[in-house]
């Protein structure tokens, strides 16, 4: 009975110490709290948002090496805080997702942002916003590292949204420009006997199923995929990234969502974002590119 | 002069078998240990959950037909000499086919990928199969070695489709990179209809 007693006692004590202790640290939580609101005051909450636009290198570099197929690339620049004395944002291209800080210039409306320097292709943004406009130039922190070493933006604001029910343009180019392999077309025999031939491109086209199908609303079957090319089940499958604003690593998914006006690349991982029904169909997606990869050009069924 | 000529071809006819054979082997082994969505089986979910009884009759389909395809082979290049070898192995293939290849590949035909057109191919070849086996197995038991060996042309002709219509698919793809449906309501009958046209060519040659 006595130690009964004990123990009960113990854990009021504890409660009580417990609760104590949980109001103190709310009051202390609150008060720093408060401060910090008063000295990151934000402003210009107008100028937040997504500016999405043409990255292009201020000259070609004089290596020789001819210049990529996306030599102009598209970038977006998001603008999340700005604070009297800091902006916060980060910067999005080509799957490459950099966090950026810097200052603004009230008087100019001007923006010096400035990567963290941590990788490489890192650089400072000298950019002027003017009404839903940004345009500036970009440096590399590393002159010697890259192969272009400054650049220009022109990018527009825009607001990006999650919905369900875009689709691809219907103008969208349904050739696949980014892979390509050469192959050797014949003209036919010589009189001689020797074969004169050519060397062609071959492009992969995508075919109209990609207008149709979307993979963000309705619930996939495997009657669905089954007479797709393999083109066809990775632009449906990446159309639900793509609405999520998820900028693409892959050049020949940049080539298709970059021709619908509502694609806004804003990060680099959205995993977070899907919904179940797209993560079911993005998993059934997976399962027929995997399929039509092994087995479609080869010897089985 | 003729025995050599025929050696050359027959040497011929048994190193294409074997290469082919050992695709086929690669193909089946792909399915051991036994997986519920490995390979073919990875389109084919919509079965595999709604049916208890597909995935089963899958595997023996799968697991079968590889060694009637050595059995029926053997039967067929040993007609005449190694008499004891030709009579073990086609009791193999008989057994095997009638039993278990055959009917399993009726049942899977009944769910083929390619729509009805497919479906209707792959039923008819395994019915076709199942009758031509057991027509030559019923005149063999009859004593009758001549319509047996028309029958069971016949009914190997079929058993070679697995490879005619895997080959087909590889030379479609190539020349005309057709969506894979399409491409496999075309092998479906490819697969097994020129087949059995040139057995029964082979088999008007030989009427006196």
């Amino acid at each position: 009975m006595k130690q009964l007693s004990i123990i009960f006692s113990a854990i009021v004590c504890t409660t009580a110490l417990v609760s104590c202790k949980k109001e103190t640290t709310e009051v202390t939580e609150k008060l720093p709290a408060k401060d910090s609101v008063v000295a990151s005051q934000e402003v210009h909450k107008e100028m937040y948002g997504v500016y999405y636009g043409y990255f292009s290198p201020d000259e070609t570099p004089d290596d020789g090496e001819y210049p990529d197929e996306d030599f102009v690339k598209k970038i977006s620049l998001k603008i999340n805080k700005i604070t009297k004395d800091s902006v916060y944002g980060q910067s999005v291209l080509n799957g490459n997702q950099r966090p950026f800080r810097g200052i603004l210039n009230e008087n100019t409306s001007s923006l010096v942002l400035d990567e963290p320097g941590t990788d490489k292709s890192d650089g400072r943004f000298d950019v002027k916003i003017k009404g839903d406009s940004i345009i500036g130039s970009w440096t590399a922190f590393n002159q010697s590292a890259v192969r272009i070493k400054s650049k220009t933006l022109k990018l527009e604001k825009k607001e990006f949204v999650y919905n369900p029910n875009f689709m691809l343009d219907k103008d969208t180019d349904l050739v696949d420009w980014t892979s390509h392999k050469t192959a050797k077309v014949s003209y036919g025999k010589n009189d001689d006997g020797s074969e004169e031939s050519y060397e062609t491109d071959q492009q992969r086209y995508a075919t109209n199923a990609i207008f149709t199908i979307n993979a963000s609303k309705q619930k996939l079957t495997e009657k669905d995929l089954k007479n797709l090319p393999k083109l066809d089940m990775e632009i449906i499958k990446n159309a639900i990234f793509a609405r999520h604003g998820y900028s693409f690593k892959k050049e020949t998914f940049r080539q298709f969502f970059n021709q619908s006006a509502w694609y806004v690349p804003v990060s680099n991982n959205v995993d977070a974002e899907l919904t179940p029904l797209e993560k079911e169909n993005a998993a059934l997606l997976n399962r027929f590119i995997k399929y039509a990869e092994d087995h479609y050009d080869t010897f089985g069924r | 002069m003729l025995t050599s000529k025929n050696l050359v071809f027959k040497s011929m006819i048994a190193l294409a078998f074997i290469y082919f054979f050992g695709l086929m082997l690669k193909i089946t082994l792909d399915y051991v240990p036994i997986s519920s969505n490995v390979s073919f089986l990875m389109i084919k979910q919509t079965e595999v959950h709604s049916r208890p009884e597909y995935l089963p009759i899958f595997y023996i389909h799968v697991y079968s037909s590889i060694f009637a395809l050595l059995a029926g082979f053997i039967a067929v290049f040993f007609d005449k000499n190694l008499k004891y070898l030709h009579r073990f192995s086609g009791r193999i293939y008989v057994i095997v086919t009638l039993l278990l290849s055959s009917i399993s590949g009726i049942y899977i035909g009944f769910f083929a990928n390619g729509g009805w057109i497919a479906k209707l191919a792959f039923v008819l070849l395994g019915i076709l199969w199942f009758y031509s086996t057991f027509r030559a197995y019923a005149e063999i038991r009859k004593r009758n070695i001549r319509q047996h060996r028309f029958w069971m042309w016949r009914s190997f002709a079929l058993a070679l489709s697995a490879i005619t219509l895997r080959m087909w698919k590889v030379i479609l793809v190539y020349l005309f990179h057709p969506n894979p449906m399409d491409v496999y309501q075309i092998i479906a009958w490819l697969g097994w209809v020129p087949n059995l046209l040139l057995v029964e060519y082979l088999i008007k040659k030989q009427k006196p």
